[in-house]
């Protein structure tokens, strides 16, 4: 297991090495001058020249590209171009509003879809089974931005239930902080939920037709013990690689989310920054959102192999 | 023989003969009493000065009424007034912000020599009068005593030199540079004592006060020590100091106690302005009472707050438009015959009333908007699509033709580019859009490096000034660093240098209205609507000022 989680560790590395390659080349063929993007179309020639050359982005792109890259090897990210502070302060807070609203919903929509599809497998055929598999995935058809209207027109304007915004005012307390992130986590669940439930269910209707379930089931097992020791353990095997991929989503994905509801995320604060050529704090915000993914992945592998030992992991095969 | 002659006799033996001038303009009635106001506070004629002349020469029964919608209420003292407003684009520097989220930042601690208010006249904020020579080639403002930094520091006329100094250094990254360049320079702004301040421009300017005010959003005096790290103390010497800048999401402001001017104190303890990233998310939020007062709502993204009982929304007339640029020096614009027609099969009723739900004037094919007091009355270009087919058939281009439309997706852009491409096929001419985001249209912004300057035909977004300078100058001056159309031509040049020479409005309207018909002739853009400046203000909120710029001013505003 060591060896393994070294070997993936090592791996990592050179993927965001050469995710840092890709996004700094794509970031160079986006259209555009970084000085003019931050001045505007109407400033002056002169203004943004002496912008170009104050924020060093009129050298060439290698030493660009090596500046930044020798900073982050030493923990610095360098400067945003267009906010003109340290990238950390720009991506923290933006980072830390992800990382709650991810998890708000993380929490909800995992245990929930989960217990619906193993909940609609047990019962396959059945109007439950296709109440959850439809209803789900039409929730999950319907678009982020759709349900964040919806619910903000029901729940926030004509119910007054809940804020229209998720960002809590300043010096709230967590209840008062998780109250306002409950309608954009809710938008996350319905359109998670469909998805994550069709595969906890389509594993869940595969384990209960494997042989070693049936030779439980021949054996006398209770039904509760087949489905707990038996059938969850392999049925659950797909579903986690399918959440471990959602996180990078959940993550710097919720750009319109986070829009609509305006909360200041990372998917919100990379838009910005891939508009304005902000390449330190663009190129830091997607390896940071590369490196969720694959600790992500590294723990759904993990996870796989303790769920089923029959799953061996790298050399140890 | 007036009551008063006498007394007017006695102010106008001391006035200058510009100041003279427009005071006959107004007692033979060439001017209404609002202009002369207006204009009598642009030469530097004090307010109760002005309103005594005005008084005391009075022909006209045009009135003085105020600006705001009406608030029937007095707010009460206390509580926190909370504005939601688009988020500024990049850091927060009163050098280098170029926009509306930024400038309503700037506005709240920062302040002008002078405030440009909502019906575009100049009001003395820090400088307490000002006065031209006679050619209007040198200005001095005296400045007002006992103003305070939120520092402490009194504020002198070296504080103000060095501020207008910084924005006209080309050195200094300056975004009022494409206000100042060919006007002020660097070393042109001189304190000739603690008071006074003298500006010795590169031409004579007669709209040069508009160009320092709040019209030019940059120009916050700011203290001579600042070296620009704004964003740790937004200082200025306005009715707010900083209380808590929360990066991305607002800035929280608190009264400052020193504030120069005792009836301009906050009458709220505390101003939270909110950033909204996205129009969308702004509208929800003002519907859901996540604060009391909106800067700016477009009619397409605010159509739900425009019949939302609970808001008043506040209409200023504005200079704000889309430029329709045609390359006058490419097919099938060479001809200006084509232009014309193309500019005739425009219906701008329907742009007017369909696009922007009435919340618009008329464009003329020409900048000057009907806002402008300047603005010459001519007979408004209507869609007439015979005549534009007549055009067409001299130009020998009976049967139409093709051409690319170029734009960004924003705003209602896309929307007008569609309506056009309908507009036209009447008279056989296929319009082919290519709408881009707005890094791809704009490019470098400069000559053979932007489709916004090099495209045949475009659309582009031009926001509010106080006075037409800017939009005479760039986008259509023979050399114009945004002249997108290619529009060389000598007469105009000359028209324009001596329409932003003439201090007198007489000289101004006349030579506004030569332009005017010289543009309406040669059509190298169409203007077609300057829309409405449009902000909200919730129904238990009173004292809520919004310029047509988009500096709002919630130091009276309360709740009632």
């Amino acid at each position: 297991m060591g060896r393994f989680i070294l070997r993936r560790v090592l791996l990592a590395i050179v993927t965001l090495f050469l995710l840092s390659l890709i996004v700094f080349v794509s970031a160079q063929v986006l259209p555009g001058d970084v000085a003019r993007n931050i001045l505007g179309p109407f400033a002056d020639q002169r203004s943004v020249d002496q912008l170009n050359e104050r924020l060093g982005t009129d050298r060439s792109i290698i030493v660009q590209y090596w500046d930044w890259i020798t900073g982050v090897l030493t923990g610095d990210m360098g400067v945003s171009l267009a906010f003109r502070r340290p990238v950390e302060d720009v991506i923290g807070p933006a980072l830390v509003n992800s990382a709650k609203l991810a998890l708000l919903a993380f929490l909800i929509v995992v245990p929930l879809a989960v217990i619906g599809g193993v909940y609609a497998a047990l019962r396959e055929g059945s109007f439950r089974d296709r109440l959850i598999s439809i209803g789900g995935l039409s929730a999950t058809a319907i678009p982020d931005f759709v349900w964040a209207v919806l619910m903000i027109l029901i729940f926030a304007l004509t119910l007054g239930i809940f804020p229209s915004t998720a960002t809590a005012p300043p010096g709230s307390n967590f209840f008062e902080e998780v109250w306002y992130l409950i309608l954009p986590a809710l938008c996350l669940v319905f359109v998670l939920f469909g998805y994550i439930a069709r595969m906890a269910r389509a594993g869940t209707v595969e384990a209960l037709d494997a042989d070693y379930t049936r030779t439980a089931v021949i054996k006398g097992l209770p039904q509760r013990t087949v489905v707990r020791r038996h059938v969850l353990r392999n049925s659950l095997l797909p579903t986690i690689a399918v959440v471990a991929t959602q996180l990078g989503y959940l993550f710097g994905g919720l750009v319109v989310i986070e829009l609509i509801f305006n909360y200041n995320g990372l998917g919100q604060t990379l838009v910005e920054a891939a508009q304005q050529k902000d390449f330190p704090l663009l190129q830091s915000g997607i390896l940071i959102i590369g490196i969720v993914y694959l600790v992500a992945t590294l723990v759904a592998d993990i996870m796989y192999s303790v769920l089923n030992p029959r799953v061996r992991l790298g050399s140890e095969a | 023989m007036h009551p008063k002659q006498d007394q007017v006799d006695a102010v106008r033996a001391r006035r200058s003969e510009l100041e003279n001038h427009l005071i006959d303009e107004y007692r033979a009635g060439k001017i209404g009493r609002r202009e002369f106001v207006r204009r009598g506070a642009l030469v530097g004629m004090s307010l109760p000065l002005v309103t005594f002349l005005a008084t005391a020469c009075g022909v006209s029964t045009e009135d003085l009424e105020e600006t705001d919608k009406p608030q029937t209420a007095e707010p009460k003292q206390g509580g926190t007034i909370r504005v939601g407003e688009q988020e500024p684009a990049g850091a927060l520097d009163p050098v280098t912000v170029n926009n509306l989220g930024g400038l309503v930042v700037l506005a709240q601690t920062g302040e002008f020599l002078v405030t440009s208010d909502p019906r575009l006249r100049l009001v003395p904020r820090l400088a307490e009068s000002w006065k031209p020579n006679a050619d209007g080639s040198v200005w001095t403002f005296k400045l007002r005593r006992g103003v305070k930094f939120h520092d402490g520091k009194v504020m002198d006329a070296e504080d103000v030199a060095t501020t207008f100094d910084r924005l006209a250094d080309p050195d200094g990254g300056s975004n009022a540079l494409s206000v100042f360049t060919g006007v002020l320079s660097k070393g042109g702004t001189k304190a000739v004592d603690a008071n006074t301040v003298e500006f010795q421009l590169d031409a004579p300017n007669g709209n040069f006060p508009y160009l320092i005010s709040s019209d030019n959003y940059n120009a916050i005096i700011l203290p001579k020590t600042y070296d620009g790290d704004w964003e740790k103390t937004f200082i200025g010497t306005g009715p707010w100091k900083l209380d808590r800048f929360r990066p991305a999401e607002g800035v929280d402001f608190v009264p400052f106690k020193e504030y120069w001017d005792p009836r301009g104190r906050a009458i709220t303890n505390k101003n939270e302005l909110k950033f909204y990233a996205d129009e969308q998310g702004l509208v929800l939020g003002f519907q859901g009472n996540e604060f009391d007062a909106c800067v700016q709502y477009s009619v397409s993204g605010g159509k739900a707050l425009l019949t939302d009982d609970t808001v008043i929304t506040h209409e200023l007339r504005a200079a704000s438009h889309r430029q329709i640029h045609m390359r006058t020096d490419k097919e099938p614009f060479r001809d200006k015959r084509v232009r014309q027609a193309m500019a005739l099969l425009v219906d701008r009723q329907a742009l007017v009333d369909g696009l922007l739900d009435t919340k618009a004037d008329y464009g003329n094919d020409s900048p000057f908007a009907p806002v402008y007091r300047s603005t010459a009355e001519l007979e408004q270009r209507q869609r007439d699509v015979a005549k534009a087919k007549e055009l067409l058939r001299a130009a020998g281009k009976e049967d139409g033709f093709s051409v690319e439309l170029n734009t960004w997706q924003g705003f209602e852009m896309p929307d007008l580019a569609q309506l056009l491409q309908q507009m036209v096929r009447e008279a056989g001419i296929r319009i082919n859009l290519d709408i881009t985001d707005s890094a791809t249209y704009y490019g470098e912004a400069t000559f053979g490096n932007s489709r916004w300057l090099d495209s045949t035909m475009g659309i582009t977004e031009y926001g509010h000034r106080g006075v037409p300078n800017v939009l005479l100058g760039a986008p259509l001056l023979s050399d114009g660093t945004w002249n997108s159309a290619h529009f060389k031509n000598k007469r105009y040049d000359q028209l324009v240098a001596d329409y932003v020479a003439a201090v007198d409005l007489d000289a101004q309207r006349r030579i506004a209205k030569e332009i005017q018909l010289l543009l309406l002739d040669e059509v190298p853009i169409m203007f077609t609507y300057f829309y409405y400046f449009l902000s909200g203000s919730k129904d238990y909120v009173s004292g809520v000022v919004t310029n047509p710029m988009g500096q709002m001013d919630v130091s009276r505003a309360g709740f009632v």
